[in-house]
């Protein structure tokens, strides 16, 4: 689903971000990458949502070279990939209910088609009730299933979720990250950035770790982790 | 529609919209985008009354002079075919050679009717209109010649026929000088040329200052605008559907203000009425000023929306670019 070879980032300036990474993430497959801050995280899922370009080597999405998309074909990529995000990105003067239908309205689904998926996509996280409410008006773990809602919408292959439990508490971060479980199960392919190690020592997902931008780790365990 | 994934036979489900699904839903999204920008300007409505008075006050300007010019040469054009033809006869002219000259002229088929001025008679007419009155009485003697005043047929009227005859007219032997009425005319219509080129730079200047107020009104908009517009790129907008709420935006303006321009003409015109009409009756002409035409209606609220939309045009293509998600 997700491949990447030989990748290196180098931002202007000559801040090394990522050398050298390679993995490969199959289809169906849930896996987390972690690492602490600045070990290249944020920069390997941009690298995957096209908001950077690699320095050297290629990324694959389905067999797809992503250095092959055109600037304008960018978005069109952005919709078969549900993004989530530490900040949740909501646009707070509308309402839930809009703020999910926001995917959907720009493929230019219809009003009833939009309406039905909305409200399976609200239910799905527990939110049917607060979908005329302003994004404002809920806590914050809400806000991020709102997030995630607007995320899986339209039904993308393949999630992203860069800290998605970053500001909640541990009882609200296993919620969310069983709601991540329940899309796997439907056969969504899941990528999680994370530097809760916490979270992730409780599950048996594969854990792909970070520092300096090199990846150390590959694997069910961060013991039992290869090197790459 | 899906890049990377043919039908997404391989995610969580299968997407396909058709064809005349897909242009239906276009064209309904771009209603709900322009009644959107139609509303935001609603919900903000000073700053809107202020950037469409501006709008409307800059097309206005060029849009009355145009007005004012187009009449002007419609009365003109009335005058084109009364000119006359002064002739002024040589000193040695008498009475009776005046005469022959009429009788001849009387014969010519290009002359409607002639009148003759003697030099007293001119003489007495300067007097009274002068205003010098006594001061005349000083001269020794009479300066003025005997003049006579030639009025072409209509078909010998017009600017080039009636030179023509001026020319004809200057080979007898008793005229000394000829003139044609029309030279007035001609500095007329150069002086005209100066306004309707003056009316056009105007127009240009302005046009461009709508341009540029357009443009930089939305650019604001862009920028009050910068998280939304990261949302939607990182949720698969294109650039065509973030640009779209922002051409209406210019596209309302555009047509708020050539509306309020039109009012403003029509206004100005039923102002200035009087004075034109006591203008006019300087000239003994009855004149009804011309407002805008359906066509020129039409023409200047095209061209409103069209600033409007170059304007957003500008500021879409060049800041909604800058503005990428980090």
């Amino acid at each position: 689903m997700i491949k990447f070879e030989q990748v290196s980032k180098t931002y202007l300036g000559g801040q090394r971000a990522l050398s050298k990474v390679n993995f490969h993430i199959e289809p169906g497959e849930m896996a987390f990458l972690t690492g602490h801050s600045g070990a290249g995280k944020s920069t390997l899922l941009k690298l995957i949502s096209i908001m950077e370009r690699p320095t050297v080597g290629r990324v694959l999405i389905n067999g797809h070279d992503l250095n092959t998309i055109t600037r304008r074909q960018i978005a069109f990529i952005r919709r078969d990939i549900g993004m989530i995000f530490q900040n949740h990105h909501l646009l707070m003067d509308k309402s839930v209910f809009d703020n999910v239908a926001l995917p959907l309205i720009i493929e230019g689904y219809t009003r009833k088609e939009t309406s039905r998926r909305v409200e399976a996509a609200l239910e799905m996280v527990g939110l049917s009730q607060k979908a005329k409410n302003s994004p404002l008006m809920l806590s914050g773990g809400e806000q991020q299933r709102v997030g995630i809602a607007r995320a899986v919408v339209n039904k993308p292959p393949l999630l992203l979720a860069d800290e998605p439990t970053g500001n909640l508490d541990p009882k609200l971060s296993m919620e969310i990250i069983s709601l991540f479980e329940d899309f796997n199960q439907a056969g969504v392919s899941v990528f999680i950035a994370t530097h809760d190690l916490g979270l992730i020592a409780r599950m048996r997902y594969r854990t792909l770790t970070l520092r300096h931008g090199q990846m150390i780790t590959d694997g069910l365990n961060e013991d039992e982790g290869a090197w790459q | 529609m899906s890049l990377l994934f043919k039908g997404r036979s391989q995610g969580a489900s299968d997407v396909r919209i058709g064809l005349a699904q897909q242009f239906t839903m276009l064209m309904v999204s771009h209603l709900r985008q322009a009644l959107n920008s139609l509303g935001e300007l609603w919900r903000q409505p000073t700053a809107s009354i202020m950037t469409v008075a501006v709008l409307g006050l800059s097309i206005t300007l060029p849009s009355t002079l145009y007005i004012l010019v187009k009449n002007t040469e419609k009365i003109s054009a009335g005058w084109d075919q009364a000119s006359e033809i002064s002739l002024f006869l040589t000193a040695q002219t008498t009475a009776g050679n005046a005469q022959q000259l009429l009788a001849r002229l009387s014969t010519w088929e290009e002359i409607d009717s002639t009148v003759y001025v003697p030099a007293d008679d001119a003489l007495k007419e300067f007097q009274q209109l002068s205003g010098l009155g006594d001061a005349v009485a000083y001269l020794e003697a009479n300066p003025l010649p005997d003049v006579i005043l030639v009025r072409p047929t209509e078909k010998f009227a017009g600017p080039t026929a009636a030179a023509a005859l001026l020319e004809k007219l200057k080979q007898q032997r008793e005229v000394d000088i000829g003139k044609l009425d029309i030279e007035w005319l001609e500095r007329l219509y150069a002086l005209l040329d100066i306004a309707r080129e003056l009316v056009s730079l105007i127009g240009i200047l302005l046009f461009l200052a709508v341009v540029l107020i357009i443009g930089n009104t939305i650019r604001l908009n862009i920028l009050n605008k910068r998280d939304e517009i990261v949302v939607m790129k990182l949720i698969g907008a294109t650039d065509s559907f973030i640009h779209r709420p922002f051409l209406y935006t210019g596209f309302w303006y555009g047509l708020l203000g050539g509306l309020l321009a039109w009012l403003a003409v029509i206004i100005i015109l039923w102002w200035m009425d009087s004075s034109i009409e006591a203008f006019a009756a300087l000239y003994q002409k009855d004149f009804d000023i011309t407002g805008l035409t359906g066509t020129a209606l039409l023409t200047m609220l095209a061209l409103s929306v069209g600033l409007g939309l170059l304007g957003s045009m500008i500021a879409v293509q060049r800041h909604v670019r800058e503005i990428e998600p980090s």
